[in-house]
């Protein structure tokens, strides 16, 4: 049978399995397993397997993940969020909105040390949802700034997202990093003037806060300067080249842990969870990783890849048209599926088409990492709001569902806005030297 | 430490304590799980540690630790390794659940059995496979190429780390069996 109606199989019985709630790195891994057996020899096929796994968990550049998560963790664990929440309503909460605007301030803050959008929506959260209901925000605007905010995790650098996009892709992680600020900077902005609008045409949907002196605005900026101190040694660390992405992650966790310890915060039990909890999300991640890089084997045998990038090249459709595609069948699909899943099943097949067209690999990346975040905040799957429903269980899906749609908004002004600058995208990983 | 409530495999306690083999093979999954993921957590501070301790041996002293690249990576694969089979008690594998839980109880709890047997033939052949791959590391004597580690005692480690993942699949295959055998 010819090769590439065998990958064509492969993907189908791949989607086939994934709606059957196999695990995504067992699908890839099984669905690799079984093609790349069939298109050459069952031993060639069984011994690839082991050889993949090990070759991801022994990989030093991999190494980046699980040290990142735990810097996250570290973080977390050292009350940093409460910090920065707490510094971002001290100079912000006496306007209207201010609460919501303080939890996208703090989340931007935050997720400039983790990168993960769940646990920038979790952790926040926990800390900015009780205050809004204290202070009578609406449930759809404090809930649907919550779950929005957390999309600023993948997208502000360190991200997981861009880590794992870098080493399918074999981009660098630093320019990754770097093409993630000013987005994220202009995100973060255009939240904060959707819940300014929002506020401006119904004012009661949050009132203001409790005036706060100069003193605890003071003393709140003491919760700015560690986050600050934070993101300069691991991105401008990068940025700068000190580091590699593996360094920069060992030294962010070893200085997120000495903050915890120095503000006698971090004690066994917060230690021990945050250990585990990192043991977990990597774990999670590598072994879709190595179904990644064993599915990846399969196609490379197939051709897919290559003969679908000639394919496409030669259609009579501009490089915008396709790209618009592209971006659609990402949103379509973000919806029901987990952002980071998502981009490992679909960049070994996408990524040469899109090279083949033209496009910048690092523009492209901060693009996927956008419209898959709108995936996180939009029905059936919105991860970032079952997050939120978690924590506020007394507040229906549908009412933090319908809080969303105006950060959506702001999302998909960003997108369209990179698509027609990416400049703003590529000028500054081009100033990178790691 | 358990199975999420309401997630394939998962049993009230009560009626796992009526399961008596099965409940037996939960306790000593739980024991070996609580091993594996101290081995895991230990294996990831040594890399935080080798990792900064490089970075200030480099930039402070001109002594990078020598062949550290290497032993992170092998510190890595215990940290990626270990937790395995914790991850997937957890069911913290990413899974897409959207579909199978729109089924009825039945069909979606033989959608849940049959999804755990290829889990399960994944990691036996993982399993094997990296056996086969560190005994012929072993045999022909592959070390790192800085400290002179061999290779082949990461890859046994990776092909043991399979085997609490298998018991993890077969107790919660047994569940599914027993909650279907129930109905």
């Amino acid at each position: 049978m010819n090769p590439a109606l065998i990958g064509i199989i492969g993907i189908v019985a791949m989607v086939v399995l994934l709606f059957l709630r196999v695990p995504v790195g067992f699908a890839m891994a099984i669905v690799g397993l079984a093609g790349f057996s069939y298109l050459t020899t069952p031993a060639a096929g069984f011994s690839i397997l082991a050889q993949d796994f090990y070759t991801n968990f022994s990989s030093y550049t991999l190494t980046v993940i699980p040290l990142f998560v735990l810097m996250g963790a570290f973080a977390s664990a050292s009350g940093m969020s409460k910090r920065l929440y707490d510094a971002s309503y001290s100079l912000l909460g006496t306007m209207r909105g201010g609460l919501a605007i303080a939890t996208i301030a703090a989340c931007a803050g935050f997720a400039a040390i983790c990168g993960s959008t769940n646990a920038a929506s979790a952790v926040m959260g926990k800390v900015a949802l009780p205050e809004m209901k204290r202070y009578n925000y609406n449930d759809s605007l404090a809930t649907g700034s919550v779950a929005s905010a957390g999309v600023l995790g993948i997208l502000i650098p360190p991200s997981t997202i861009f880590i794992i996009y870098g080493i399918l892709t074999e981009q660098s992680i630093g320019k990754l990093f770097m093409a993630g600020v000013v987005p994220g900077i202009i995100l973060t902005v255009l939240f904060v003037l959707t819940i300014a609008w929002l506020c401006w045409r119904n004012p009661a949907l949050a009132p203001r806060g409790q005036a706060t002196t100069l003193r605890q605005k003071i003393a709140g900026l003491s919760g700015l300067l560690e986050m600050a101190a934070l993101f300069v040694i691991v991105v401008v660390g990068l940025f700068l080249g000190w580091f590699s992405p593996t360094q920069a992650a060992g030294i962010g966790a070893a200085a997120a842990l000495a903050i915890g310890l120095a503000r006698r915060q971090i004690k066994w039990p917060a230690f021990k969870e945050a250990i585990m909890e990192t043991l977990r999300i990597s774990c999670m991640i590598m072994v879709i990783v190595a179904g990644a890089m064993v599915f990846g084997h399969f196609l490379a045998v197939t051709r897919i890849p290559m003969e679908l990038a000639g394919w496409i090249g030669g259609l009579p459709i501009p490089p915008a048209g396709v790209m618009g595609v592209i971006i659609l069948m990402y949103l379509v699909f973000g919806c029901i599926m987990d952002a980071l899943a998502l981009i490992m099943l679909t960049i070994p097949i996408i990524y040469p088409v899109v090279m083949s067209l033209g496009y910048d690999p690092i523009w492209f990346g901060v693009i996927i990492v956008l419209v898959t975040a709108m995936g996180v905040i939009t029905p059936p799957v919105g991860i970032n709001v079952y997050v939120v429903k978690g924590i506020a269980p007394g507040v229906p899906l549908y009412t933090i569902f319908k809080g969303i749609w105006p950060f959506l908004i702001a999302i998909v002004i960003l997108t369209v806005l990179l698509i027609f600058v990416p400049q703003i995208v590529t000028f500054l990983p081009g100033m990178v030297s790691y | 430490m358990a199975i999420e409530p309401g997630a394939p495999g998962a049993v009230a306690p009560a009626e796992g304590r009526r399961n008596g083999g099965l409940a037996g093979l939960e306790k000593g999954i739980r024991q070996l799980n609580g091993v594996m993921k101290w081995v895991g957590g230990i294996a990831l501070g040594a890399m935080l540690l080798l990792v900064v301790t490089d970075v200030v041996g480099t930039k402070f002293f001109a002594w990078p630790v020598p062949g550290g690249i290497e032993l992170v990576g092998f510190f890595a694969v215990l940290v990626a390794a270990f937790p395995i089979a914790y991850t997937q008690w957890r069911r913290g594998h990413i899974e897409v659940e959207y579909f199978v839980e729109k089924l009825s109880p039945l069909p979606r709890q033989i959608v849940y059995g049959i999804v755990t047997l290829l889990g399960l033939g994944l990691f036996i052949v993982l399993a094997w496979q990296s056996y086969e791959l560190g005994r012929s590391l072993q045999l022909s004597g592959e070390v790192s190429m800085t400290q002179g580690i061999p290779f082949y005692p990461f890859i046994y480690a990776l092909a043991f780390c399979c085997l609490p993942v298998c018991l993890v699949l077969v107790a919660q295959f047994l569940k599914i069996v027993l909650g279907v055998v129930r109905r």
